[in-house]
């Protein structure tokens, strides 16, 4: 699967292991649903917000597991609590590319208190990630409230 | 996962009645085969677990088991012999694989420790996210520049810098994660839990660098 021209800023990595490392045999052409491959090769709000800016919040996250890393950046309207803005930026599989670039898609015009009800298992039903790919949905919540956890202790809140 | 044959642990040879501790392939007894033992990779060949393994050891014991359980020596056993003759061959197959490789010995050390791995442990820490997140982004420019056809000589120059400081980083960690293995093998239980802590945070490091690498030799050879 190759990334499209918008895709440039997304790496595929789509290396299904075993968890001493070792690549799975077979498996090399494990299916991706089709809504993976479509935020995979269009995703959505890649791209970096200030993360100086008093109004950004930013969630950098890591699995250590399969060494994919996530930013995610959300603009916070501070009188309304809603998310005006929301980018990301990840260097990992296709499912972790889906999951935040979903996970943007769905916290933009959202309040903070709303986006923070969003679910990794919400995710993983909207792109049906199989068992082994749960860990980037997880990912991708945890981006979510690092994100807002820095928004709102740049703004006093916490 | 790392699949662990599940054991069906035999209290009693089947052949003998011998007691059976879930500790060897075959009976002490009578020598017959038993169902895969719930052991650690290490005592499946026998070896007391160590970083700084024995490799001719490893190797002489792999090689004992590998022709105790073959497929000519069981053609005429009946079917739940075989089903254990292919189920030991799997798990001495991962063991020895495992064992074999000194980084992946480490790791599973860890696992079975539950220092590292598997849900709920520690996040990695920021500064190195921080770190591996902007040389992801070095390498992404380059590839992006490579893509949009600029000279691609000096792209090439510059990716292949950007692997060699990234594999050099790699290969530190690699000494600094042997520099542990005394420790964990002769230590008192603290020393090795603080090897293990240490050592964790390495594994954990090398991950992120050495997919880096692996990202970096996709796009050279592109």
């Amino acid at each position: 699967m190759r990334a499209g021209a918008a895709g440039l800023a997304v790496w595929p990595r789509w290396r299904p292991v075993h968890d001493n490392g070792e690549l799975k045999s077979g498996e090399t052409t494990m299916a991706y649903s089709e809504k993976v491959v479509d935020h995979y090769n269009n995703p959505r709000n890649v791209g970096t917000l200030d993360k100086n800016s008093a109004e950004v919040g930013t969630g950098l996250v890591g699995a250590p597991e399969c060494g994919d890393v996530m930013r995610l950046q959300i603009r916070v309207n501070a009188e309304t609590q809603v998310i005006e803005e929301a980018k990301f930026k990840t260097f990992g599989c296709g499912s972790a590319i889906a999951s935040s670039s979903l996970a943007t898609e769905w916290i933009q015009g959202r309040t903070i208190d709303d986006a923070l009800s969003i679910k990794n298992t919400d995710i993983v039903k909207e792109l049906s990630l199989p068992p082994v790919k749960i860990h980037c949905s997880v990912l991708a919540e945890d981006a979510i409230r690092a994100a807002i956890g820095d928004w709102r202790k740049k703004n006093g809140a916490e | 996962m790392a699949k662990r044959v599940e054991s069906a642990v035999a209290a009693a040879c089947p052949g003998c009645a011998a007691a059976q501790e879930g500790r060897a392939l075959f009976c002490a007894q009578c020598g017959r085969i038993q169902p895969p033992p719930g052991c650690d990779y290490f005592t499946v060949f026998g070896l007391r677990p160590h970083l700084n393994l024995d490799a001719a050891a490893l190797e002489r014991e792999f090689h004992g088991l590998s022709r105790r359980l073959h497929p000519d020596r069981f053609i005429r056993a009946g079917a739940q012999e075989k089903e254990w003759s292919l189920a030991d061959t799997a798990l001495v197959n991962d063991a020895y694989r495992t064992l074999k490789d000194p980084l992946r010995r480490t790791e599973y050390v860890l696992k079975l420790s539950g220092t590292w791995g598997g849900p709920g442990k520690e996040k990695t820490p920021a500064d190195l996210l921080e770190e591996v997140f902007e040389l992801n982004m070095e390498v992404d420019e380059a590839r992006a520049a490579k893509q949009a056809g600029k000279d691609e000589r000096a792209q090439r120059t510059g990716l292949e810098a950007a692997r060699a400081r990234v594999a050099e980083m790699v290969e530190g960690l690699d000494r600094e994660l042997r520099a542990q293995w005394p420790a964990w093998d002769a230590g008192a239980e603290d020393t090795r839990r603080s090897a293990e802590r240490a050592m964790a945070l390495l594994v954990e490091r090398r991950r992120y660098l050495s997919n880096l690498v692996r990202e970096v030799d996709e796009i050279l050879g592109e």
